[in-house]
């Protein structure tokens, strides 16, 4: 994998690293299965067991549940930035889904991509970022060369 | 990056070529030239590529390296010290700041960086007393600094 | 986000200074050096190869640089026109009466990175044969640099006393006879 290929980004925090209040980025979580087909079975498992429970523990999201028919079963996730994101959960057990709920609850719904740097900051200087008169002393009128100034 | 291609997977498996083929093109999109679009030419491009993607991983901590000890350089200068001389007593001070650390104090926080280059300077100058002695020579040498001061 | 806008510190970090160097009696090599370092922005804690930081560097009365030793006759510039027989040798003596710049700008050229950033740095560089300044650039100067080498003082510039008071190792008798 080349650096310039894959795409990359700079660490950020939605949460204002945690100064702020908790906000659940994840809004909106739409489980997509079918009622016959048996790549849903664990799907429809998890929502006879599991789904009521993860609702009432998260308040700030709203859960969809939408049988369609014939459909591959699949949980969209939204993120309040606009982030969509789709797992294909064929065949997954009650158990993996409910992890996979977990998972994407937590997430901050930035795109999973290579982060160039492990640190970061918004305010990088609190003295004032270095100039070219940092250092210098402040002169005194214009420059001229030597000879004219002692002429002068 | 957007991933359109996972959804035709499911939608149809077309010929195993054809997505191996994407699958490395990938890779290629943003080379220069029919490298991006052309399977033949592509496929020597991307092995090249990757092999000095591997080899810069290295070569990019030796640059950075570099990159910082210019920078530090530059900013010691200004304060009347040379290089070697900053980073040889601030390790004697016991200063455990890398050179990465100390070349981003001397861009962003330069007032720090100031007070390191002037703790720097008094250490060289206990230093120098130190090698000095008391002034008075030891029995049986004849030393050129003593006589000159 | 901070609360003000960082622009204007953005803007004072790459400002672009104006150095001003007296060639007067200088080796043009120690000029030069202290120009390619200035010029590539190396001087600057911000230095990045790509970033374009140099500075600009006046260099005045470069007709006045001095050369140490005999390399005013044995040093010698070789250029090629690129035709048969085209092959052009000037000693420095030669060259610096042809053009007073030429000898300074050559050092600092070749004291550049062997790259495509070198004639836009060189542009950055001006040199002047006397110190006649246009006001444009006057009006630019930021800094003046102090010379790499003191200038010795010639004897003619001693007055009498200073020279009667130089140590002497021996006093020649009355009836030597000066070569």
């Amino acid at each position: 994998m080349t650096s310039r290929g894959t795409p990359s980004r700079f660490l950020r925090s939605v949460l204002q690293n945690g100064l702020g209040r908790y906000v659940c980025q994840l809004k909106r979580i739409s489980i997509i299965f079918s009622k016959t087909h048996p790549s849903s079975l664990g799907v429809r498992e998890y929502i006879e067991e599991g789904v009521v429970d993860y609702a009432k523990k998260n308040p700030g999201t709203v859960v969809y549940v939408s049988p369609q028919t014939s459909t591959v079963p699949k949980i969209v996730a939204e993120y309040l930035n606009g982030n969509v994101r789709e797992e294909i959960v064929i065949c997954k057990t009650p158990q993996q889904i409910s992890e996979l709920f977990t998972k994407l609850t937590s997430q901050s719904g930035l795109d999973i991509i290579r982060i160039r740097k492990p640190i970061h900051t918004d305010s990088p200087s609190i003295q004032g970022q270095w100039h070219p008169f940092t250092n210098r002393p402040p002169s005194i009128g214009p420059i001229k060369p030597q000879k004219q100034l002692n002429q002068s | 990056m957007v991933f359109l291609t996972l959804s035709c997977w499911i939608r149809s498996r077309g010929p195993d070529r054809y997505w191996k083929v994407q699958e490395l093109l990938k890779h290629a999109r943003h080379f220069r030239g029919r490298k991006n679009r052309c399977y033949s030419l592509a496929v020597r491009a991307v092995r090249r590529a990757f092999v000095y993607a591997t080899r810069s991983r290295k070569l990019k901590k030796r640059n950075m390296r570099t990159l910082w000890i210019t920078r530090i350089a530059a900013a010691s200068r200004e304060h009347g010290l040379k290089y070697p001389a900053l980073m040889h007593n601030l390790t004697k001070t016991s200063v455990q700041l890398n050179r990465r650390v100390i070349s981003d104090l001397a861009i962003t926080e330069p007032r720090t960086f100031l007070s390191l280059a002037e703790l720097a300077k008094a250490r060289r100058q206990e230093g120098f007393r130190a090698a000095l002695g008391d002034g008075k020579e030891p029995p049986g040498v004849f030393s050129r600094i003593v006589s000159l001061q | 986000m901070s609360s003000f806008s960082r622009s204007a510190q953005q803007w004072a970090t790459f400002a672009r200074s104006w150095f001003l160097i007296d060639a007067r009696m200088q080796p043009p090599g120690k000029i030069a050096a202290m120009c390619s370092v200035r010029l590539q922005g190396k001087h600057k804690p911000i230095y990045h190869a790509i970033s374009d930081c140099g500075d600009h560097v006046v260099i005045i009365n470069t007709r006045q640089i001095a050369f140490s030793g005999n390399k005013w006759e044995q040093k010698v510039y070789s250029s090629h026109t690129g035709y048969p027989g085209g092959f052009k040798q000037v000693t420095a003596a030669q060259l610096h009466h042809k053009d007073p710049k030429a000898i300074v700008k050559l050092a600092v050229y070749g004291m550049l990175p062997k790259n495509l950033h070198r004639r836009t740095m060189m542009q950055r560089l001006h040199i002047f044969a006397d110190d006649e300044l246009p006001e444009e650039i006057r009006a630019n100067l930021t800094e003046e640099l102090p010379q790499p080498r003191e200038i010795p003082r010639k004897l003619s510039e001693y007055s009498q006393e200073e020279i009667d008071a130089f140590p002497r190792l021996w006093t020649p008798p009355d009836d030597y006879k000066m070569k």
